[in-house]
Formats: C-alpha cells, sequence, structure tokens
C-alpha cells in the first residue's frame, strides 16, 4: 500500500528568494523525536500541578497526622486495590498495543487499544461504586459532616483529608475521561490510515499519557487507602 | 520492527508487570505484616520504586538522554520547591489566622486568654 492511500502524502512549502530561485522549506512531519520531546514537556506540566497537590497533602497530614490515618482507615482496600490492578493491567495492554503497532499488527493493535478503554471504563465504574458509598455515607463535598461548624462535622484534620481525596480523585478521574476520549480519537486516525506503523507518533505519546495516568495513581492510591489501612476501622 | 525485537520487547513488558504486582503486593500487606510505624514512609518508598518501572520500561525513558536529563532536571525542580515550601511552614507563623489548621479552637482560646 503506497503512502498516498495512507493519506501520508508530504507535499513540501516552496520559497522563492529574491532572485528568483526556488528553495524547498524544511518540513517536520516526520520527526517522531520531536513530537515525543514536545509530549514530555507537556507530561512534566503535569506533575507539576499533582506535584504541588501532593506537596499540599503532605503538609496536611503534618499537621494533622491522626485525622487523617482515622479518615484513611474508612477507605475499602478492597476497591480501591482492585482499581489499582486494572490500571496497571490496562498500562499493559496500551503497552502491547504500541508495540503490534511498531510490528505492523494494526488489527491487534486496535484490540489492545480496545481493551484498555474497557479497563479504563472499569475503573471509573468502581470509583463510582465508591463515591456513592461515601455519599450515602454522608462524606461528600458539600455534605454537613465535611463543613466546619455544625454538630455533624468531622473533625477538622478529616474535612481536609476528605477534601483533597475527592479533589485529586476527581481530577484524577477527569483525566482518565480524557484518555478514553483520546483512545477514541487514536482509532479514528487508525481507521482513517492517519495513524500506520510508519506513522505511530500519536499512538506512542497517548501510551505515554496513559502511563502518567497509572503514574499518578500509583501514589494517589498508598496515600488515601494505605496510610490507616493497618489501623482496622 | 523485526519478530525478534517483537518477542523480546513483549516479554519485557511482561516481566515489568510481573513486578509492579509484586510490588503492588507488598503495598496491600505492608501495613498489617512489617514497619506498621513507618507505613508512609514505606508506601511511598514502595511507590517510587514502581513509578521508577513504570518510567524506565513503559514510558521508554531508558537509553534517552536528553528526555532522561530533561525529565531528571524537572523532577530536581519539584524537589527543590518541595524542600522550600517544607522549610518555610516548619516555622509557619500564621497558625491562629489560617484556614488549614483550627484557626476558630485557637483564635478563641486567644481570646479568652486576652479576657483573663
Amino acid at each position: 500500500m503506497s503512502h498516498e492511500e495512507h493519506g501520508h502524502e508530504y507535499v513540501p512549502e516552496i520559497a522563492t528568494a529574491r532572485d528568483g530561485k526556488k528553495y524547498e522549506v524544511q518540513g517536520w512531519q516526520g520527526d517522531f523525536y520531536g513530537g515525543k520531546l514536545g509530549f514530555w514537556l507537556f507530561m512534566l506540566t503535569e506533575v507539576m500541578m499533582f506535584g504541588a497537590m501532593f506537596l499540599t497533602l503532605t503538609y496536611y497530614f503534618s499537621l494533622h497526622h491522626d485525622a487523617f490515618i482515622e479518615a484513611s482507615s474508612e477507605f475499602s482496600v478492597l476497591l480501591g486495590g482492585t482499581n489499582t490492578v486494572v490500571l496497571l493491567i490496562s498500562a499493559l495492554t496500551m503497552g502491547l498495543g504500541l508495540l503490534k503497532m511498531r510490528a505492523g499488527d494494526v488489527k491487534g493493535a486496535k484490540l489492545m487499544i480496545y481493551a484498555t478503554m474497557i479497563l479504563a471504563v472499569v475503573f471509573l465504574a468502581i470509583k463510582g461504586v465508591e463515591w456513592t458509598e461515601d455519599y450515602h455515607e454522608g462524606i461528600f463535598l458539600g455534605l454537613p459532616a465535611l463543613q466546619a461548624g455544625n454538630p455533624d462535622s468531622r473533625s477538622f484534620g478529616e474535612i481536609l483529608f476528605f477534601g483533597m481525596y475527592f479533589t485529586m480523585t476527581g481530577l484524577h478521574g477527569f483525566h482518565i475521561i480524557i484518555g478514553i476520549g483520546l483512545m477514541i480519537w487514536l482509532l479514528k486516525r487508525i481507521n482513517a490510515g492517519k495513524v500506520t506503523t510508519e506513522h505511530h507518533i500519536l499512538h506512542f505519546n497517548i501510551a505515554l499519557y496513559w502511563d502518567l495516568v497509572h503514574l499518578i495513581w500509583v501514589f494517589v492510591f498508598p496515600y488515601f487507602y494505605m496510610i490507616g489501612a493497618g489501623h482496622g476501622h | 520492527m523485526d519478530i525478534n525485537t517483537y518477542k523480546a520487547q513483549k516479554a519485557k513488558y511482561y516481566k515489568v508487570l510481573v513486578g509492579l504486582l509484586l510490588l503492588t503486593t507488598l503495598t496491600f500487606v505492608q501495613p498489617h505484616l512489617f514497619l506498621e510505624n513507618a507505613t508512609f514512609a514505606i508506601q511511598l518508598m514502595i511507590g517510587a520504586v514502581k513509578a521508577w518501572l513504570i518510567v524506565m520500561y513503559y514510558m521508554h525513558l531508558k537509553g534517552e538522554t536528553l528526555i532522561g536529563w530533561t525529565v531528571a532536571f524537572a523532577i530536581a525542580l519539584v524537589v527543590i520547591f518541595f524542600a522550600t515550601v517544607i522549610t518555610d511552614v516548619n516555622h509557619f507563623q500564621f497558625k491562629d489566622s489560617s484556614y488549614i489548621t483550627e484557626q476558630h479552637a485557637s483564635a478563641g482560646e486567644h481570646v479568652q486568654h486576652h479576657e483573663e
């Protein structure tokens, strides 16, 4: 199959000098390394954003140590742990998909992307179950237990803990939703012949994004679920 | 990519998966089995090892010189930022008026103290 059938035909831009001579303008369409470096720079901004949140969380933890342990012990390690394993396996399927794409197995690559999307939906569903349970127990943003100054209020440290929990897992969940959207877009680009074995920078970068989402969870999980795990509730 | 490279890369993916699953298991059992008083530090250390495996092998940073140094530089900036803030907040001077400490109780005590 030719490049033209893939839609990757490169039409160079021609610049004309004062003396009338024509020169081809350097094109960067095939710059795989540049695309990769640019995406890493974007991911570093994500590290700064979540890093600031982890710093805040650590500081609050130092101020309200016992309240954080107490609040953490209320979470279900089973549900959080299941989500950890789900994300772990999704990172594998995403990686194998990229590997298959690079090896020329486009159909296999698409299957792996579908598998990753299903695992992402499973993650969101489990997170939804957790948040619903929390809501029914009176723990949710805006409910009296998480508002200071009323008879149902939790301790000050617990309010901070749960506030950070919903903020950080919510932002992480938002990244998962964005990831599913990116995978749908990737599948459309593959079907349109725009992402191929020879031109797979989009697939590579979306796989990087998914690994970043996994990486953030690697720290979110122990911070919220495990620090109080040995204290039983 | 030839078939041998593909097989070698695939095997590496599975090896890393096994490593990550073992470390995840360690995460689950640690608070109940050992160093219960240092759970926070141990959990973060396990997280750091998992992060290293993910970044090096799943994110293909192993062997990447320029991107590797870029990432190292950015992480160093984050660490300096963390250290600066932690040093600063260790000398926190506004506990009575802040929203991250129990300002109502301490402010009340403060007022009572003055009234006495």
